[in-house]
């Protein structure tokens, strides 16, 4: 695999972690006394099935959503406690809802991700001039420097809103299920550049749905239901049916996939015991509505 | 996807951008603003001097009205200009500028170009103050401090009602043109009650004017101007995040809630300024940075050319109340209002596709 090299690349280094950390909205909690430790320099990817609460710990580690109790140390400091624009310098985070202002072009999109390095006396340097053009290059977005975000597909958007994170140039990058809207080659083309950002020294943590691209770029892979870690670890170890019967109440077939190595994970269907109950609630409806 | 590098970058700054480096200091100025910006102030000053020698009483030969502003020239003219005309078009310059760049802070604000500082009820709470002041018997202020106070009442008004909302410029404008409905509920109370004479003393303050501005008002005005704009600007840099969603601009460094509250300050007080010597023409907010805007082209925020393009039209909005029915006056407000109804019409008709915003 090619290195990827960004000759301005900031070596900053910065660690992340939680104690205890609940998180909620109004009266619900979702994520309840998580202990989680980002390795540095790797990709870690958060699954676990739907309401899980993987993206509000996303948000969490991102200062989005403040701890209802427990912490997100950043540098073994509480992120709550730091300067949001120091903060916006050591983690960039690429929400899935995120939107731009009408009629941006690519570049200037990829050219607000210096805005944290930027000042009102310091507005533009060789360095971020720099940095822009390689993210552009990174992200193969060259040729539609010069198109509004609106005009172009998906795939083309999510990578410009890569690059731009990329241009935010920080030591932890925190991605929202980035490929949730790519096709099968942008999906790849966005897990490469993932790759060639960890080898580049670049701490990245993800959330997907798809679980064998999961197995396949995750070196860390942190299992979510219910707002709790139901286990951690490298994929290889961690994935098993058993484990994806319990986090999703699905059957399934695990096989290695020949060329990579990883496991590949097909549903089959949902478990007896889960289809039971929804007959036997739809039974009581049914009751109910003859009476 | 490639992973070519590049050492060197191609250019110095981005395309469009001009670079201004002093020292550690560096600036970015964008072309088309900056080419914007010069058109407007060339048509203001050109506006400025129709306005100070034709139309009126009696014409002033240009020549002449050069002459006074140089110290010279006859007395005749001398009168006119420095007593009469020179201190209304200063009042419309500053009063359109104050306006215009408070437009473009709150639209930028709500992430709404209907929401300007007239929409959202600051001026209805001027006028419902200054109106009270004259109505009033008992009341002795002057009319001009009252209307700074109603601006502010009504903006803490509507943002204390709207608070918890952060992000949502809807439920603000919401909340805003429901404060604005009371406070000209009460202007019209008011005005009903009065005696006619006082109504009569009144009347400007609910349509907008600039007639019979005071030199202390104008002075007053000039210097609220003079840290309000630098403000405004500086802000408008900051604010240029604002149109990402919440979680954009969080990632981006931006302090979402400082920046509101500041913005929210700077557009009170420019309005308050605006408001208080000529009265609720906020229309000005409204349509001054929609030219700003259409002229450079720009995603930014153009606090400074709005501006000017709101000093522009109240400069000329002013000149044409005073001469087309002549010698009848139109207020100024009510000759922004002929302007801007058609003009919000044509927004929406102009943009079928996409949303109003």
């Amino acid at each position: 695999m090619k290195r990827f090299e960004l000759p301005c690349i900031g070596d900053a280094i910065a660690t992340l972690e939680t104690r205890d950390l609940y998180l909620g909205y109004g009266r619900r909690m979702v994520v309840n006394g998580l202990n989680l430790h980002i390795p540095q320099g790797q990709v870690t990817v958060i699954v676990g099935p739907n309401g899980c609460g993987k993206s509000t710990l996303l948000a969490g580690l991102a200062r989005l959503n403040k701890p209802r109790s427990g912490a997100v140390l950043l540098n073994g400091q509480p992120i709550g406690s730091l300067p949001t624009r120091d903060v916006a310098r050591l983690l960039a985070l690429l929400p899935q809802d995120a939107s731009a202002p009408e009629g941006i072009t690519v570049n200037e999109l990829i050219r607000f991700g210096r805005q944290p390095h930027q000042g009102m006396m310091r507005q533009w340097s060789s360095k971020d001039q720099l940095i822009v053009e390689n993210a552009l290059h990174a992200a193969d977005l060259v040729e539609l420097a010069d198109c509004a975000l609106e005009s172009m597909s998906g795939g083309q958007r999510q990578r410009a809103w890569i690059a731009m994170a990329i241009a935010q140039d920080t030591p932890l990058l925190l991605l929202d299920e980035p490929t949730s809207a790519l096709d099968l080659c942008h999906q790849i083309e966005v897990f490469e550049l993932v790759r060639q950002l960890t080898n580049a020294g670049k701490t990245v943590v993800m959330v997907l749905h798809d679980l064998s691209s999961a197995c396949r770029y995750a070196d860390h892979l942190v299992a979510m239901k219910a707002g709790r870690i139901v286990i951690e670890g490298a994929p290889d170890t961690v994935v098993t049916s058993a484990l994806i019967e319990e986090l999703y109440g699905v059957s399934c077939v695990l096989l290695k996939c020949p060329q990579t190595g990883t496991p590949v994970i097909t549903a089959i269907q949902p478990l007896p015991h889960k289809q039971q109950k929804q007959q036997g609630q739809t039974e009581f409806v049914a009751e109910e509505f003859q009476c | 996807m490639k992973s070519m590098v590049v050492r060197r970058p191609s250019h110095m700054a981005p395309a469009g951008f001009w670079l201004l480096r002093l020292g550690p200091w560096t600036q970015l100025v964008s072309r088309r603003s900056f080419v914007a910006g010069a058109l407007l102030l060339l048509l203001l000053a050109c506006a400025c001097l129709v306005s100070l020698t034709f139309g009126g009483s009696r014409p002033i030969p240009v020549k002449d009205a050069l002459l006074v502003l140089a110290g010279q020239g006859d007395a005749v003219s001398r009168l006119l200009i420095n007593t009469l005309r020179m201190p209304r078009i200063l009042a419309a310059v500053l009063t359109g500028a104050a306006l215009g760049a408070a437009g473009c802070l709150m639209q930028t604000l709500a992430r709404n170009r209907l929401a300007t500082p007239g929409i959202v009820g600051l001026d209805n709470g001027a006028t419902a103050f200054a109106v009270a002041s004259i109505v009033a018997t008992s009341t002795s202020l002057l009319p001009s401090i009252l209307a700074l106070f109603g601006a502010a009442t009504a903006a803490v008004l509507t943002f204390a009602l709207a608070s918890g909302s952060g992000s949502r410029g809807y439920r603000f404008i919401v909340t805003g043109i429901g404060v604005g409905a009371m406070f000209s509920a009460l202007t019209n109370l008011m005005l009903s009650q009065a005696p006619i004479d006082a109504a009569n003393r009144a009347y400007p303050w609910t349509v907008g004017s600039l007639n019979g501005t005071s030199a202390v008002a104008i002075r007053a005005l000039a210097a609220g101007l003079f840290f309000g704009l630098p403000w405004a600007c500086l802000l408008g840099r900051q604010l240029a995040a604002m149109g990402f969603s919440e979680r954009v601009s969080i990632s981006l460094g931006v302090r979402l809630g400082a920046l509101r509250m500041t913005t929210l300050a700077a557009t009170v007080w420019l309005t308050a300024l605006g408001v208080a010597v000529a009265g609720p023409v906020g229309l000005v907010a409204l349509i001054a940075p929609e030219i700003a805007r259409y002229l450079a082209k720009q995603r930014g925020v153009p606090v400074l050319n709005s501006a000017w393009s709101g000093a522009l039209l109240m400069v000329v909005a002013d000149w044409a109340g005073r001469n087309i029915l002549s010698p009848i006056e139109v207020p100024v407000g009510i000759v922004m209002a002929i302007i801007g109804g058609p003009y919000l019409i044509w927004i929406v008709l102009r943009q079928p596709d996409r949303r109003v915003q």
